[in-house]
């Protein structure tokens, strides 16, 4: 058994490769576009339908959850905080219907990290002036400045290992259980060579393994963008 | 060629269409679910404020009306006291005023009345003393039987029934 990254599907010229995680991100976009635009086609003053009840409160309960962590005033990134939860979590849940989870792949929480360090440097520039902004590297002495560089960089890198490795190790695990369970089953009932084992056993761990570390993962990477988006505007 | 990339690596394809996708999903999900849907609710938020502000003004207008009301019913019933009392006045004024011209009348009428009385009184008590005189003169001469002068007599007995009279 070898553990692998995603799989290569198409190498386009230029180097371009494409990638099981982005074969499995588009699927899941097309998903969640399809959803959304069930949820949200044909909206009426009085609501009258299940459909409309639940778009509303799922809405609702985003932007309450980004008003309360980041103030009224950054109501407007609630959006994106939206796509990235659902994305997040979908993203690791999809690992329930046997696709490789796309957050099991550092290229892709790394990339949604530096989107959210990127926003925290702007703001931070934007609020303080260029200047300011510079000099709070050197505080309070200038020797600190090397660690405050790290302690920010060390915001992103951490969080994006923070949530790949949750779902990675996720990964990893049940793939060592489906081993385990295989050899088991091959050792214990010599006579059908039927992995029976295997059936039902992975379910439980998959629970918490894909389930649970999914859900957490994803409020985890959205709660710290929020806090850290929040403090750089303040 | 390797069909796999290595399970902790960091690809920059990947970085670079995850942020595509991102972005993608990012304007799908806010084109498709969160303005539509914010949309509506602020719209319900706005008629519910629209429902309270007509609600308070309605109120309002209410109040006002009834505080109107109130004070033109308060006028109302100054008006017509202040009319009742002015008729009661005049009524009162009216009804002092034939009282004394009846009054007034009717001391009129007692004073012709009693003067009437005396008129009479002394014309019938100045026929009496003529007709007295004249009998009684009549008589004399009857008696005496010879003229008397009869002015004379007259006013002899004429002097005799005043001092009678003013003796009754």
């Amino acid at each position: 058994m070898n553990i692998q990254g995603p799989e290569i599907y198409y190498r386009l010229p230029g180097g371009i490769h494409i990638t099981e995680t982005i074969v499995n991100m588009w699927i899941l976009m097309a998903v969640i576009t399809a959803v959304c635009a069930y949820l949200g086609h044909g909206l009426k003053d009085k609501p009258d339908s299940r459909r409309q009840v639940i778009a509303e409160f799922i809405v609702s309960k985003l932007y309450n959850m980004v008003s309360e962590v980041m103030g009224k005033k950054n109501l407007n990134f609630a959006p994106y905080i939206g796509t990235l939860i659902t994305l997040s979590a979908f993203g690791s849940l999809c690992a329930l219907i046997g696709m490789r989870p796309i957050t099991a792949d550092l290229s892709v929480t790394l990339a949604w990290a530096i989107v959210t360090f990127v926003m925290v440097q702007t703001f931070r520039i934007k609020k303080r002036g260029i200047g300011k902004y510079l000099k709070s590297f050197f505080e309070p002495t200038p020797v600190i400045a090397p660690l405050n560089i790290i302690s920010e960089i060390a915001n992103p890198v951490s969080m994006a290992f923070r949530h790949f490795g949750n779902i990675a190790s996720g990964v990893v695990i049940t793939s060592l259980i489906y081993m385990a369970l295989a050899g088991l089953s091959s050792m214990v009932i010599k006579i059908i060579p039927i992995p029976v084992l295997q059936l039902g056993i992975p379910a439980f761990l998959s629970i918490y393994f894909d389930l649970f570390t999914g859900v957490l993962q994803a409020y985890i990477f959205c709660m710290l963008t929020m806090v850290f988006v929040a403090g750089a505007t303040e | 060629m390797e069909n796999y990339l290595s399970f902790v690596t960091i690809d920059l394809w990947t970085l670079i269409f995850t942020w595509g996708n991102l972005l993608i999903l990012f304007l799908l999900m806010k084109k498709l679910l969160f303005k539509p849907v914010t949309d509506i609710l602020n719209k319900r938020e706005q008629e519910v404020n629209d429902i309270y502000d007509n609600a308070n003004t309605t109120k309002e207008e209410a109040a006002n009306l009834k505080s109107e009301y109130t004070a033109k019913l308060a006028d109302a019933k100054n008006t017509a006291e202040q009319i009742i009392e002015g008729a009661v006045k005049k009524a009162q004024q009216d009804e002092e005023k034939i009282i004394k011209d009846a009054r007034f009348k009717a001391e009129q009428i007692i004073k012709r009345a009693e003067e009437n009385i005396e008129l009479e009184k002394k014309n019938a008590f100045n026929k009496l003393k003529n007709d007295i005189s004249g009998m009684a003169v009549s008589l004399a001469s009857k008696i005496v039987e010879r003229d008397v002068d009869e002015t004379e007599h007259h006013k002899m007995i004429d002097e005799f029934i005043d001092s009678i009279g003013e003796a009754s």
